[in-house]
């Protein structure tokens, strides 16, 4: 030791003065530093605790999502579906509603035209039989000789008998 | 005019006792009004009324038309009278007539009762069955 230059007085000094600058530094320095890294390190605990926290949160809340989405498109389906359905059935309805009036219009329709036929047959009917009395009556006069008008008279004297 | 049933009798009883073998006797017809005018029996206006009716009535039952297209020979006017005569009896008053629009035939109305043999009335059946 003496060879080196150290003495134990020295020895002890400096290490009484390192105790004390380290007991300072410790106090003043280091302490505050290591709490600080510690809160730090709690924050990030904290933080990175939180982040889990959400992204379950953020799955649940997900799959929550998923599921009303889920729900939502399977009322939707049904509801178009009823709604297909109610569209079909008031379809046929009203299919058949128009088939009923179709068929009724052609009915009225035949039987108008077969109305309208009679009566033009009857009064092509009346009209040919006037024409053919119109006819008569003007020739037949001139071809009944006296003959003919006795055998006439005779048969209208044979109604009284 | 409401008759009464007594005047409607009486009107019947002298109606009956002018006819003569069935026929209405215009001189009886005449005596009996002039006696009902004269003696004015009770409710004689109605009984005038009445065998008023039933003298017009048998004047129209006994009077008789003959419509013809041609003029009607003496032939057909005493077979026509007699065949009239055999069926409604004697005493009808038969006039005749002409008539081309009936174009041939007889038309014969006698009171309510019509013969009609008439070309016309033939073919205007004909035209009313088109």
């Amino acid at each position: 030791m003496d060879k080196l230059g150290i003495t134990w007085i020295e020895l002890l000094e400096q290490a009484l003065s390192f105790s004390f600058v380290l007991f300072v530094l410790w106090k003043l320095a280091y302490r505050p530093i290591f709490n600080m890294l510690e809160a730090r390190k709690e924050k990030i605990a904290e933080g990175v605790a939180n982040a889990d926290k959400i992204k379950v949160e953020l799955a649940k809340t997900e799959a929550a999502r998923q599921k009303i989405l889920a729900e939502a498109g399977d009322l939707a389906n049904k509801i178009i579906a009823e709604a297909r359905a109610a569209a079909a059935r008031v379809q046929e309805v009203e299919t058949q509603k128009a088939v009923t009036a179709a068929e009724q219009i052609l009915i009225k329709a035949r039987e108008a035209a077969a109305q309208e036929r009679a009566a033009t047959l009857a009064a092509l009917k009346r009209e040919v039989g006037r024409l053919v009395v119109q006819t008569s009556m003007t020739v037949t006069g001139k071809m009944l000789s006296p003959v003919d008008q006795n055998r006439l008279a005779e048969e209208t004297q044979k109604q009284i008998a | 005019m409401k008759i009464s049933k007594l005047a409607l009798r009486e009107a019947r009883q002298l109606f009956r006792s002018c006819l003569v073998n069935d026929i209405l006797d215009e001189v009886r017809v005449r005596q009996a009004v002039d006696l009902l005018v004269d003696q004015q029996p009770r409710g004689y206006v109605e009984i005038l009324t009445r065998l008023h009716r039933l003298v017009k009535l048998d004047v129209a039952k006994r009077t008789v038309r003959v419509d013809n297209a041609v003029a009607t020979t003496p032939a057909q006017m005493a077979s026509l009278q007699a065949s009239l005569e055999k069926h409604y009896g004697a005493g009808l008053a038969i006039s005749y007539g002409v008539n081309p629009a009936l174009i041939g035939g007889l038309r014969i109305q006698v009171g309510s009762d019509l013969y009609d043999g008439t070309v016309k009335t033939r073919l205007e059946k004909l035209q009313q069955s088109f």
